[in-house]
Protein backbone atom coordinates (compact mmCIF):
# COMPACT_ATOMS: atom_id res chain seq x y z
CA UNK A 1 0.00 0.00 0.00
CA UNK A 2 2.78 2.62 0.88
CA UNK A 3 4.89 1.18 -2.47
CA UNK A 4 1.23 2.11 -4.57
CA UNK A 5 1.45 5.63 -2.35
CA UNK A 6 4.25 6.77 -2.90
CA UNK A 7 3.95 5.92 -6.99
CA UNK A 8 1.11 7.88 -7.53
CA UNK A 9 3.32 10.52 -5.37
CA UNK A 10 5.82 10.64 -7.33
CA UNK A 11 4.18 10.78 -11.02
CA UNK A 12 4.42 14.95 -10.24
CA UNK A 13 7.67 14.83 -9.16
CA UNK A 14 9.64 13.44 -11.97
CA UNK A 15 10.27 15.56 -15.02
CA UNK A 16 11.13 12.45 -17.49
CA UNK A 17 8.09 11.88 -19.72
CA UNK A 18 8.78 8.21 -19.98
CA UNK A 19 9.32 7.65 -16.30
CA UNK A 20 5.86 9.48 -15.70
CA UNK A 21 4.37 7.32 -17.41
CA UNK A 22 5.90 3.81 -16.10
CA UNK A 23 5.35 5.32 -12.71
CA UNK A 24 1.81 5.38 -13.80
CA UNK A 25 1.52 2.07 -14.40
CA UNK A 26 3.27 0.53 -11.43
CA UNK A 27 1.16 2.58 -9.20
CA UNK A 28 -2.08 0.11 -10.46
CA UNK A 29 -0.08 -2.86 -10.09
CA UNK A 30 0.98 -2.30 -6.42
CA UNK A 31 -2.82 -0.63 -5.66
CA UNK A 32 -3.93 -4.03 -6.96
CA UNK A 33 -1.44 -6.56 -5.04
CA UNK A 34 -2.89 -4.25 -2.08
CA UNK A 35 -6.50 -5.10 -2.82
CA UNK A 36 -5.33 -8.63 -3.20
CA UNK A 37 -3.95 -8.96 0.40
CA UNK A 38 -6.69 -6.71 1.47
CA UNK A 39 -9.55 -9.53 0.23
CA UNK A 40 -6.89 -12.92 0.95
CA UNK A 41 -5.61 -11.68 4.96
CA UNK A 42 -8.92 -11.48 6.65
CA UNK A 43 -9.77 -14.91 5.31
CA UNK A 44 -6.51 -16.34 7.03
CA UNK A 45 -8.01 -17.16 10.71
CA UNK A 46 -4.37 -17.14 12.20
CA UNK A 47 -4.39 -13.32 10.94
CA UNK A 48 -5.24 -10.95 13.95
CA UNK A 49 -6.67 -8.26 12.05
CA UNK A 50 -4.86 -5.15 13.67
CA UNK A 51 -2.01 -6.65 12.57
CA UNK A 52 -2.90 -6.46 8.82
CA UNK A 53 -1.90 -2.76 8.44
CA UNK A 54 1.09 -2.31 10.88
CA UNK A 55 4.53 -2.15 10.01
CA UNK A 56 6.01 -4.87 11.01
CA UNK A 57 9.03 -2.58 13.23
CA UNK A 58 9.99 0.87 13.54
CA UNK A 59 13.01 0.14 11.46
CA UNK A 60 10.55 -0.25 8.37
CA UNK A 61 8.65 2.67 9.04
CA UNK A 62 12.04 4.70 8.82
CA UNK A 63 12.59 2.84 5.73
CA UNK A 64 9.41 4.07 4.12
CA UNK A 65 10.20 7.12 5.23
CA UNK A 66 13.69 7.15 3.96
CA UNK A 67 12.76 6.17 0.50
CA UNK A 68 9.85 8.06 0.24
CA UNK A 69 11.76 11.32 1.23
CA UNK A 70 12.81 12.33 -1.90
CA UNK A 71 11.30 14.99 -3.99
CA UNK A 72 12.92 17.28 -5.79
CA UNK A 73 12.47 16.95 -9.36
CA UNK A 74 16.36 15.85 -9.91
CA UNK A 75 16.17 13.08 -7.75
CA UNK A 76 14.62 10.65 -10.20
CA UNK A 77 17.39 7.98 -9.48
CA UNK A 78 17.07 8.15 -5.96
CA UNK A 79 13.56 7.58 -6.15
CA UNK A 80 13.82 4.50 -8.68
CA UNK A 81 17.15 3.09 -6.78
CA UNK A 82 14.87 2.65 -3.48
CA UNK A 83 11.97 1.20 -5.41
CA UNK A 84 13.70 -1.26 -8.09
CA UNK A 85 17.12 -1.78 -5.85
CA UNK A 86 16.11 -2.12 -2.69
CA UNK A 87 12.35 -2.44 -1.68
CA UNK A 88 11.06 -4.78 -4.98
CA UNK A 89 13.85 -7.01 -4.78
CA UNK A 90 12.82 -7.73 -1.42
CA UNK A 91 9.26 -8.02 -2.17
CA UNK A 92 10.16 -10.50 -4.18
CA UNK A 93 12.66 -12.69 -1.91
CA UNK A 94 9.62 -12.70 0.81
CA UNK A 95 7.19 -13.54 -1.45
CA UNK A 96 9.32 -16.38 -3.06
CA UNK A 97 9.93 -17.41 0.35
CA UNK A 98 6.37 -17.44 0.85
CA UNK A 99 5.21 -19.43 -2.14
CA UNK A 100 7.84 -21.93 -1.63
CA UNK A 101 7.15 -23.11 2.67
CA UNK A 102 3.58 -22.75 2.42
CA UNK A 103 1.00 -25.68 2.41
CA UNK A 104 -0.01 -25.85 -1.83
CA UNK A 105 -3.46 -27.04 -1.04
CA UNK A 106 -4.52 -25.20 2.64
CA UNK A 107 -2.89 -21.87 1.36
CA UNK A 108 -3.51 -22.57 -2.34
CA UNK A 109 -5.39 -19.24 -2.70
CA UNK A 110 -2.33 -17.04 -1.31
CA UNK A 111 0.00 -18.92 -3.66
CA UNK A 112 -2.48 -18.21 -6.67
CA UNK A 113 -2.10 -14.60 -5.78
CA UNK A 114 1.34 -14.57 -5.12
CA UNK A 115 2.09 -15.97 -8.63
CA UNK A 116 0.27 -13.08 -10.30
CA UNK A 117 2.25 -10.58 -7.81
CA UNK A 118 5.49 -12.47 -8.39
CA UNK A 119 5.22 -11.72 -12.47
CA UNK A 120 3.77 -8.02 -11.80
CA UNK A 121 7.11 -7.75 -9.84
CA UNK A 122 9.36 -9.41 -12.10
CA UNK A 123 7.98 -7.19 -15.01
CA UNK A 124 8.11 -3.97 -12.94
CA UNK A 125 11.82 -4.62 -11.27
CA UNK A 126 13.31 -5.18 -15.14
CA UNK A 127 11.32 -1.73 -16.05
CA UNK A 128 12.83 -0.32 -13.07
CA UNK A 129 16.34 -1.06 -13.69
CA UNK A 130 15.77 0.00 -17.25
CA UNK A 131 14.70 3.22 -16.52
CA UNK A 132 18.04 3.65 -13.79
CA UNK A 133 20.39 2.28 -16.91
CA UNK A 134 18.88 5.49 -18.83
CA UNK A 135 19.48 7.63 -15.94
CA UNK A 136 22.80 6.94 -15.06
CA UNK A 137 24.91 7.60 -17.41
CA UNK A 138 28.42 8.82 -15.80
CA UNK A 139 30.45 8.11 -12.63
CA UNK A 140 28.64 9.99 -10.31
CA UNK A 141 25.72 8.69 -11.03
CA UNK A 142 27.00 5.23 -10.35
CA UNK A 143 28.16 6.67 -6.54
CA UNK A 144 24.80 8.76 -6.15
CA UNK A 145 22.54 5.49 -6.99
CA UNK A 146 24.99 2.79 -4.75
CA UNK A 147 25.12 5.68 -2.25
CA UNK A 148 21.64 5.86 -1.68
CA UNK A 149 21.15 1.66 -2.26
CA UNK A 150 23.50 1.11 0.50
CA UNK A 151 21.46 3.65 2.71
CA UNK A 152 18.17 1.99 2.23
CA UNK A 153 19.46 -1.23 2.07
CA UNK A 154 21.22 -0.80 5.69
CA UNK A 155 17.98 -0.17 7.22
CA UNK A 156 15.74 -2.69 5.66
CA UNK A 157 18.53 -5.45 6.80
CA UNK A 158 17.45 -3.83 10.19
CA UNK A 159 13.88 -4.42 9.67
CA UNK A 160 14.72 -7.80 8.90
CA UNK A 161 12.97 -7.32 5.53
CA UNK A 162 9.53 -5.74 4.82
CA UNK A 163 7.72 -8.45 7.05
CA UNK A 164 10.30 -8.52 9.68
CA UNK A 165 12.83 -10.68 10.67
CA UNK A 166 12.02 -14.13 9.28
CA UNK A 167 10.90 -13.01 6.14
CA UNK A 168 12.83 -15.05 4.08
CA UNK A 169 13.70 -17.64 6.74
CA UNK A 170 16.03 -17.77 9.97
CA UNK A 171 18.99 -16.18 9.74
CA UNK A 172 21.92 -17.79 8.91
CA UNK A 173 23.84 -15.28 10.93
CA UNK A 174 24.77 -17.13 14.03
CA UNK A 175 27.37 -15.71 16.75
CA UNK A 176 28.99 -13.42 15.01
CA UNK A 177 29.56 -12.50 11.09
CA UNK A 178 29.52 -16.33 9.88
CA UNK A 179 27.84 -15.89 6.75
CA UNK A 180 27.74 -19.46 5.46
CA UNK A 181 24.99 -21.68 7.17
CA UNK A 182 25.99 -24.81 8.79
CA UNK A 183 25.60 -28.37 6.57
CA UNK A 184 21.81 -29.75 7.42
CA UNK A 185 20.66 -32.92 7.14
CA UNK A 186 18.62 -33.00 4.51
CA UNK A 187 14.73 -33.68 5.95
CA UNK A 188 13.49 -37.50 5.24
CA UNK A 189 11.05 -37.15 2.21
CA UNK A 190 7.36 -37.87 2.79
CA UNK A 191 6.30 -38.97 -0.46
CA UNK A 192 7.43 -42.24 0.02
CA UNK A 193 5.38 -44.82 -2.22
CA UNK A 194 3.17 -46.82 -0.43
CA UNK A 195 2.51 -50.57 -0.67
CA UNK A 196 -1.27 -50.39 -1.45
CA UNK A 197 -2.18 -49.13 -4.43
CA UNK A 198 1.06 -49.64 -6.38
CA UNK A 199 0.42 -51.32 -9.53
CA UNK B 1 7.30 13.94 -0.14
CA UNK B 2 4.74 16.36 0.76
CA UNK B 3 1.05 15.27 1.53
CA UNK B 4 -0.15 18.00 -0.80
CA UNK B 5 1.92 19.29 -3.57
CA UNK B 6 1.58 22.94 -5.95
CA UNK B 7 0.91 23.51 -9.25
CA UNK B 8 3.48 25.57 -10.05
CA UNK B 9 6.41 22.26 -8.77
CA UNK B 10 5.07 20.42 -11.52
CA UNK B 11 8.23 18.46 -13.01
CA UNK B 12 8.29 18.94 -16.92
CA UNK B 13 11.35 18.36 -19.06
CA UNK B 14 12.80 21.07 -21.13
CA UNK B 15 10.55 20.71 -23.92
CA UNK B 16 7.58 21.43 -22.20
CA UNK B 17 6.31 24.90 -22.58
CA UNK B 18 3.53 25.83 -19.03
CA UNK B 19 1.64 28.81 -19.39
CA UNK B 20 -2.08 30.03 -18.11
CA UNK B 21 -5.04 29.63 -20.07
CA UNK B 22 -5.81 33.29 -21.36
CA UNK B 23 -2.24 32.97 -23.16
CA UNK B 24 -3.59 29.77 -24.52
CA UNK B 25 -6.60 30.70 -25.67
CA UNK B 26 -5.00 33.27 -27.63
CA UNK B 27 -3.08 30.70 -29.66
CA UNK B 28 -5.12 31.11 -33.34
CA UNK B 29 -4.42 27.53 -33.81
CA UNK B 30 -5.99 25.78 -30.88
CA UNK B 31 -9.82 25.05 -31.35
CA UNK B 32 -11.70 28.21 -29.62
CA UNK B 33 -8.57 30.19 -29.90
CA UNK B 34 -7.87 33.44 -31.24
CA UNK B 35 -10.01 36.32 -30.14
CA UNK B 36 -11.95 37.14 -33.76
CA UNK B 37 -13.46 34.80 -36.58
CA UNK B 38 -10.72 34.63 -39.21
CA UNK B 39 -11.71 36.23 -42.46
CA UNK B 40 -10.17 33.28 -44.23
CA UNK B 41 -12.95 30.94 -42.51
CA UNK B 42 -14.71 28.85 -45.68
CA UNK B 43 -16.52 26.88 -42.82
CA UNK B 44 -19.96 28.42 -41.94
CA UNK B 45 -19.82 26.77 -38.21
CA UNK B 46 -16.80 26.31 -35.81
CA UNK B 47 -17.07 22.88 -35.49
CA UNK B 48 -13.41 20.92 -36.23
CA UNK B 49 -14.05 19.46 -39.62
CA UNK B 50 -11.47 18.15 -42.19
CA UNK B 51 -12.64 20.46 -44.81
CA UNK B 52 -11.95 23.81 -43.07
CA UNK B 53 -8.75 25.62 -43.93
CA UNK B 54 -7.58 25.70 -40.70
CA UNK B 55 -8.16 21.93 -39.87
CA UNK B 56 -4.91 20.55 -39.78
CA UNK B 57 -3.34 23.00 -37.19
CA UNK B 58 -6.72 22.84 -35.26
CA UNK B 59 -6.86 19.39 -35.04
CA UNK B 60 -2.75 19.20 -34.20
CA UNK B 61 -3.96 21.75 -31.67
CA UNK B 62 -6.22 19.88 -29.51
CA UNK B 63 -4.25 16.59 -29.93
CA UNK B 64 -1.60 18.45 -27.98
CA UNK B 65 -4.13 19.67 -26.05
CA UNK B 66 -5.45 16.13 -25.34
CA UNK B 67 -1.80 14.70 -24.42
CA UNK B 68 -0.96 17.47 -21.40
CA UNK B 69 -4.21 17.31 -20.54
CA UNK B 70 -3.81 13.63 -20.00
CA UNK B 71 -0.22 14.02 -18.17
CA UNK B 72 -1.91 16.28 -15.97
CA UNK B 73 -4.53 13.93 -15.04
CA UNK B 74 -2.48 10.87 -14.39
CA UNK B 75 -0.35 13.36 -12.01
CA UNK B 76 -3.32 14.13 -10.37
CA UNK B 77 -4.58 10.80 -10.25
CA UNK B 78 -1.66 9.58 -8.39
CA UNK B 79 -1.87 12.60 -6.29
CA UNK B 80 -5.02 11.65 -4.75
CA UNK B 81 -4.02 7.61 -4.22
CA UNK B 82 -1.15 9.58 -2.32
CA UNK B 83 -2.49 12.28 -0.29
CA UNK B 84 -5.28 10.56 1.64
CA UNK B 85 -5.02 8.06 4.15
CA UNK B 86 -7.48 5.74 3.65
CA UNK B 87 -10.40 5.43 6.20
CA UNK B 88 -14.64 6.19 6.18
CA UNK B 89 -14.23 9.51 3.85
CA UNK B 90 -14.60 11.97 6.86
CA UNK B 91 -11.48 14.70 6.89
CA UNK B 92 -8.68 13.81 5.27
CA UNK B 93 -9.67 10.19 4.90
CA UNK B 94 -10.60 8.54 1.87
CA UNK B 95 -12.28 4.95 1.73
CA UNK B 96 -9.47 2.34 0.70
CA UNK B 97 -11.62 1.08 -2.32
CA UNK B 98 -11.52 4.73 -3.88
CA UNK B 99 -7.78 5.19 -3.79
CA UNK B 100 -7.82 1.87 -5.36
CA UNK B 101 -9.74 3.46 -8.30
CA UNK B 102 -7.13 6.42 -8.53
CA UNK B 103 -4.52 4.10 -8.53
CA UNK B 104 -6.52 2.37 -11.75
CA UNK B 105 -7.14 5.71 -13.46
CA UNK B 106 -3.21 6.39 -13.27
CA UNK B 107 -2.70 3.91 -15.32
CA UNK B 108 -5.39 4.53 -17.87
CA UNK B 109 -4.00 8.04 -17.93
CA UNK B 110 -0.80 7.00 -18.18
CA UNK B 111 -1.58 4.83 -21.40
CA UNK B 112 -3.69 7.67 -22.62
CA UNK B 113 -0.78 10.13 -22.52
CA UNK B 114 1.75 7.58 -24.49
CA UNK B 115 -1.55 6.86 -27.29
CA UNK B 116 -1.59 10.94 -27.54
CA UNK B 117 1.98 11.52 -28.20
CA UNK B 118 2.00 9.09 -30.50
CA UNK B 119 -0.99 9.92 -32.10
CA UNK B 120 0.72 13.66 -31.77
CA UNK B 121 3.63 12.12 -33.73
CA UNK B 122 1.41 10.74 -36.27
CA UNK B 123 0.03 14.53 -36.70
CA UNK B 124 3.16 16.05 -37.32
CA UNK B 125 3.55 17.54 -34.19
CA UNK B 126 6.68 17.62 -31.84
CA UNK B 127 6.14 18.07 -28.15
CA UNK B 128 5.99 21.63 -26.78
CA UNK B 129 5.10 22.94 -30.19
CA UNK B 130 1.76 24.27 -28.33
CA UNK B 131 1.73 25.66 -24.71
CA UNK B 132 0.48 23.69 -21.82
CA UNK B 133 -1.64 25.36 -19.80
CA UNK B 134 -1.86 23.69 -15.87
CA UNK B 135 -5.64 24.49 -15.24
CA UNK B 136 -6.18 20.68 -15.08
CA UNK B 137 -3.45 19.72 -12.40
CA UNK B 138 -4.73 23.39 -10.36
CA UNK B 139 -8.34 21.75 -10.15
CA UNK B 140 -6.78 18.50 -8.81
CA UNK B 141 -4.92 20.49 -5.76
CA UNK B 142 -7.75 20.87 -3.55
CA UNK B 143 -7.55 19.83 0.20
CA UNK B 144 -10.79 18.44 -0.51
CA UNK B 145 -10.97 15.01 -2.40
CA UNK B 146 -14.28 15.29 -3.43
CA UNK B 147 -13.78 18.90 -4.61
CA UNK B 148 -11.05 16.99 -6.57
CA UNK B 149 -13.58 14.19 -7.60
CA UNK B 150 -16.30 17.07 -8.56
CA UNK B 151 -13.59 19.05 -10.66
CA UNK B 152 -11.45 16.68 -12.35
CA UNK B 153 -13.46 13.51 -12.71
CA UNK B 154 -16.89 15.21 -13.21
CA UNK B 155 -16.02 18.14 -14.88
CA UNK B 156 -12.86 17.96 -16.59
CA UNK B 157 -13.07 13.98 -17.57
CA UNK B 158 -16.37 15.29 -18.64
CA UNK B 159 -15.00 17.59 -21.06
CA UNK B 160 -13.18 14.93 -22.12
CA UNK B 161 -15.66 13.06 -23.02
CA UNK B 162 -17.18 15.98 -25.22
CA UNK B 163 -13.37 16.21 -26.78
CA UNK B 164 -12.98 12.80 -28.05
CA UNK B 165 -16.17 12.48 -28.82
CA UNK B 166 -15.43 15.25 -31.25
CA UNK B 167 -11.71 13.87 -32.46
CA UNK B 168 -13.27 10.40 -32.83
CA UNK B 169 -16.03 11.85 -35.76
CA UNK B 170 -13.17 14.10 -36.91
CA UNK B 171 -10.92 10.86 -37.54
CA UNK B 172 -13.63 9.31 -39.32
CA UNK B 173 -14.62 12.13 -41.37
CA UNK B 174 -10.92 12.25 -42.47
CA UNK B 175 -10.64 8.79 -43.43
CA UNK B 176 -8.13 8.36 -40.32
CA UNK B 177 -9.11 5.09 -38.47
CA UNK B 178 -5.38 5.08 -36.26
CA UNK B 179 -7.11 8.72 -34.97
CA UNK B 180 -10.81 6.87 -35.12
CA UNK B 181 -9.94 4.43 -32.92
CA UNK B 182 -7.40 5.50 -30.42
CA UNK B 183 -10.33 8.51 -29.50
CA UNK B 184 -12.48 5.59 -29.18
CA UNK B 185 -10.66 3.51 -27.11
CA UNK B 186 -9.86 6.67 -24.76
CA UNK B 187 -13.44 7.67 -24.84
CA UNK B 188 -14.30 4.36 -22.95
CA UNK B 189 -11.88 4.74 -20.36
CA UNK B 190 -13.16 8.73 -19.62
CA UNK B 191 -16.58 7.26 -19.28
CA UNK B 192 -14.95 5.15 -16.54
CA UNK B 193 -13.35 7.84 -15.19
CA UNK B 194 -16.22 9.69 -14.89
CA UNK B 195 -18.62 7.28 -13.52
CA UNK B 196 -16.36 6.60 -10.76
CA UNK B 197 -16.00 10.36 -9.70
CA UNK B 198 -20.30 10.65 -9.85
CA UNK B 199 -20.57 7.39 -7.84
CA UNK B 200 -17.52 8.34 -5.83
CA UNK B 201 -19.34 11.56 -4.88
CA UNK B 202 -22.74 10.48 -4.05
CA UNK B 203 -21.15 8.14 -1.99
CA UNK B 204 -18.72 9.81 -0.18
CA UNK B 205 -21.34 13.20 0.77
CA UNK B 206 -24.16 10.68 1.34
CA UNK B 207 -24.41 12.04 4.54
CA UNK B 208 -23.00 15.24 4.08
CA UNK B 209 -25.36 17.76 1.77
CA UNK B 210 -23.54 20.53 2.59
CA UNK B 211 -20.02 19.41 1.31
CA UNK B 212 -21.84 18.07 -1.77
CA UNK B 213 -23.48 21.61 -2.71
CA UNK B 214 -20.22 22.50 -2.00
CA UNK B 215 -18.29 20.02 -4.64
CA UNK B 216 -21.13 20.24 -7.21
CA UNK B 217 -20.58 24.01 -7.19
CA UNK B 218 -17.04 23.71 -7.34
CA UNK B 219 -17.93 21.15 -10.38
CA UNK B 220 -19.91 23.97 -12.30
CA UNK B 221 -17.34 26.98 -12.07
CA UNK B 222 -14.72 24.21 -13.68
CA UNK B 223 -16.86 23.56 -16.50
CA UNK B 224 -17.82 27.35 -16.87
CA UNK B 225 -14.17 27.95 -17.36
CA UNK B 226 -13.95 25.10 -19.75
CA UNK B 227 -16.83 25.58 -21.62
CA UNK B 228 -14.03 27.79 -23.61
CA UNK B 229 -16.24 30.92 -23.28
CA UNK B 230 -19.50 28.30 -25.10
CA UNK B 231 -17.08 26.75 -27.66
CA UNK B 232 -18.94 23.65 -26.26
CA UNK B 233 -22.54 23.59 -26.67
CA UNK B 234 -25.82 22.11 -28.94
CA UNK B 235 -25.58 25.07 -31.24
CA UNK B 236 -23.71 25.64 -34.37
CA UNK B 237 -21.37 28.00 -33.41
CA UNK B 238 -19.68 25.52 -30.78
CA UNK B 239 -16.34 24.43 -31.41
CA UNK B 240 -17.52 20.97 -30.28
CA UNK B 241 -20.82 19.32 -28.74
CA UNK B 242 -21.60 18.19 -25.62
CA UNK B 243 -21.76 13.95 -25.56
CA UNK B 244 -25.28 13.77 -24.25
CA UNK B 245 -25.25 9.83 -24.32
CA UNK B 246 -21.97 9.34 -23.05
CA UNK B 247 -22.19 11.60 -20.25
CA UNK B 248 -25.55 9.48 -19.28
CA UNK B 249 -23.82 6.84 -18.92
CA UNK B 250 -21.28 7.78 -17.09
CA UNK B 251 -23.62 8.51 -14.53
CA UNK B 252 -24.66 12.08 -15.28
CA UNK B 253 -28.73 12.38 -14.83
CA UNK B 254 -30.75 14.61 -16.99
CA UNK B 255 -31.14 18.17 -14.72
CA UNK B 256 -26.96 17.97 -14.59
CA UNK B 257 -26.61 17.80 -18.44
CA UNK B 258 -28.96 20.70 -19.16
CA UNK B 259 -27.21 22.48 -16.15
CA UNK B 260 -24.02 21.79 -18.19
CA UNK B 261 -25.40 22.99 -21.56
CA UNK B 262 -27.08 26.06 -19.83
CA UNK B 263 -23.28 27.23 -18.73
CA UNK B 264 -22.38 26.62 -21.77
CA UNK B 265 -24.52 28.67 -22.94
CA UNK B 266 -24.10 31.51 -20.50
CA UNK B 267 -20.35 31.56 -20.94
CA UNK B 268 -21.21 32.17 -24.99
CA UNK B 269 -23.12 34.61 -24.39
CA UNK B 270 -20.25 36.62 -21.54
CA UNK B 271 -18.31 35.99 -24.49
CA UNK B 272 -19.98 37.86 -27.45
CA UNK B 273 -20.89 40.50 -25.00
CA UNK B 274 -16.95 40.87 -24.05
CA UNK B 275 -16.18 40.77 -27.57
CA UNK B 276 -18.70 43.57 -28.79
CA UNK B 277 -17.60 45.38 -25.73
CA UNK B 278 -13.80 45.02 -26.99
CA UNK B 279 -14.90 46.44 -30.71
CA UNK B 280 -16.55 49.47 -29.20
CA UNK B 281 -13.75 50.59 -27.22
CA UNK B 282 -11.27 50.12 -30.45
CA UNK B 283 -14.39 52.38 -32.95
CA UNK B 284 -14.13 54.93 -30.12
CA UNK B 285 -10.59 55.32 -29.47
Amino acid sequence: MKLFEALGGWIATVPELDVKMRLGTHCYHHAWHAELWHKRLPELREMKPERLTQPANEAMVRFIEAMTEPEAPELTIEKLVGVYRVLIPHFIAAYTYHRNNTSEITDAPTIRSLNFILQDEFDDWRDGEMMLQSLITSPADVERAAAHQAKLESIIVEAGGIAGHGSIGPSTVVDGPQLTPEPTTPEPTTTEPTTEGDA
Amino acid sequence: MRQFFPVEDLARDERFVQTNMAERIKDPRVPGGGSAKKKSSRSSTNKLTPDRHDASDRARGLMHGIMVGEIQALEGAGRTAHDFDAGDGSGDTIPFALKLDMARQAWDEARHVEISAKLSTWMGTELGEFQENTVLFEAACSNDPVLRLAGVNRALEGLAIDVFTQMKEFGDLAGDPFLEFCEDWMLADEVTHVKMGSDWLRKVTENDPDRRAKALEFQQVVDKLFSFGGARGDTAESSFQLARRFRELAGFTDDEVETIAGLDQQALVERKAAINAMQAAVADS
